[in-house]
């Protein structure tokens, strides 16, 4: 029964979290405490005067890539969901993607 | 009650955290020993035997360097990734098999928990993009974006990889099926292409060279990585060798038979288990840190249209080729 709970997937993520914030903690009672000065603050900039700030993403750019993600992020999901049936079904499937890859790939969307 | 103390002990000391702990360092030792001999440099030389225990100064001194939080980050995010990356690269390792104790599997293993650490290796690329992403410099932002392209190139190929392991060996259990491809001499000689493929798209997942382009220290200083310092950077640090050995040891077990192997005469089994998965591992890190030691590094759409029309295209030709065999009932 404890062997049980402690195998189980929450009980070792929290253990691992743990672990992990102890290291965190001694890591900040043996660390060395200097003195806050602006220039310690301000954003690593090899010496130039770069503001702080928040970048975009090139949204076009990234959905592109974003939606072949989720047609094979699919494909991975129902592949590996096969595997009681191996044989004709996975391999039409398969085929399909590889083809959806092979035609859409050279398909300049944005420009 | 004697097999929940063992639990106890597999699940902190062997092979719980203070052992992969120890792993970690330890292949962080082989591949810098090894990358500086293939480039006639010595490598680490003074600490302990041979160097050995060099990485863990580094990790002890870096982890008690000042530790600068800039005014303008986000600190929820800068202090969240570092603990929740080791968090998760620890995590992963208690699936894959390292010497199986108390149950003759992986510590946490369960059917399913393939799809659990590929879900995790996908994480922990998230969690690199967040870091830069907090960061609010430059630097950070265009390591940041470069982590999410990459991310999206070498995700694809790697999953359906470790998923066509599983498909071969019928289970989705990392532990069951290392034991499956330990025992069948035909899937584990099929599965030779995989193993290729998940060695390259392992080596983009822990962004080295040639697929260090996030953290091109020639171009963006240190990437995403370049706002941390002290025991964030200590943090990040050992999370990467904590993912390397979860590289080396997943890709053991799905395509090596990981601790499973040929009974070694006069030993007990456990002590067989622990000599193979160290052979196994070594060698792979070896074989990671020659790819680093070979090549220049890309750049960022190079890498995606590599992994993209290449890596993709040989992967799910893999698969298919692993289904057909199945199919023919040529893999028992």
């Amino acid at each position: 029964m404890v062997l049980e709970l402690l195998t189980s997937p929450p009980v070792i993520f929290f253990i691992a979290v743990i672990v992990s914030i102890l290291i965190f903690l001694w890591g900040g009672m043996i660390a060395a405490k200097g003195e806050k000065t602006s220039g310690k603050l301000a954003p690593y900039a090899c010496g130039e005067d770069f503001p702080p700030e928040r970048f975009r993403v090139d949204v076009r750019r990234l959905f592109i890539y974003g939606l072949y993600f989720l047609i094979f992020d699919a494909f991975a999901l129902i592949f590996a969901l096969s595997f009681a049936k191996p044989g004709v079904f996975p391999i039409i499937f398969a085929v399909l993607a590889l083809i959806a890859v092979i035609v859409m790939l050279p398909v300049k969307w944005y420009e | 009650m004697m097999r929940e103390a063992l639990g106890v002990v597999e699940l902190l000391v062997f092979p719980g955290f203070l052992f992969l702990s120890w792993l970690a360092l330890y292949f962080e030792w082989v591949d810098r020993k090894f990358y500086a001999k293939l480039q006639y440099r010595y490598g680490p030389l003074y600490t302990g035997p041979k160097g050995f225990l060099q990485p863990f100064a580094d990790f002890v001194k870096l982890l008690a360097k000042e530790d600068i939080v800039p005014a303008a980050v986000d600190r929820f995010l800068f202090t969240l990734t570092p603990i929740l990356m080791l968090a998760l690269a620890f995590y992963a390792l208690f699936y894959v098999p390292i010497v199986p104790m108390v149950r003759n599997v992986a510590f946490g293993a369960f059917e399913g928990d393939l799809i659990l650490v590929i879900f995790v290796l996908t994480m922990v690329g998230f969690l690199k993009f967040l870091a830069g992403w907090g960061s609010t410099n430059r630097f950070s932002a265009v390591g940041a974006v470069r982590t999410a392209f990459q991310l999206l190139g070498y995700e694809i190929p790697l999953a359906v990889v470790l998923l066509t392991a599983g498909m071969g060996a019928g289970t989705l259990n990392i532990s069951l099926i290392a034991q499956k491809v330990a025992s069948n001499g035909i899937l584990a000689s099929a599965l030779l292409p995989a193993l290729a493929i998940s060695i390259v798209c392992f080596q983009a997942e822990l962004e080295r060279i040639p697929f260090d382009i996030p953290e091109a220290e020639q171009e963006i200083v240190a990437g995403w990585l370049t706002e941390f310092s002290g025991r964030r950077l200590a943090l990040f640090r050992f999370a990467t060798d904590l993912e390397l050995t979860l590289a080396a040891a997943l890709t053991a077990a799905l395509f090596l038979g990981g601790p499973y192997g040929p009974a070694i005469p006069l030993i007990p089994v456990q002590v067989s288990y622990f000599l193979w998965f160290m052979f196994k591992t070594t060698v792979i890190v070896m074989v990671l840190a020659n790819i680093r030691a070979l090549f220049a590094r890309l750049r960022i759409d190079q890498m995606v249209h590599f992994s993209w029309r290449h890596l993709l295209i040989a992967a799910v030709a893999e698969a298919i080729f692993i289904q057909v065999l199945l199919a023919a009932g040529v893999i028992a």
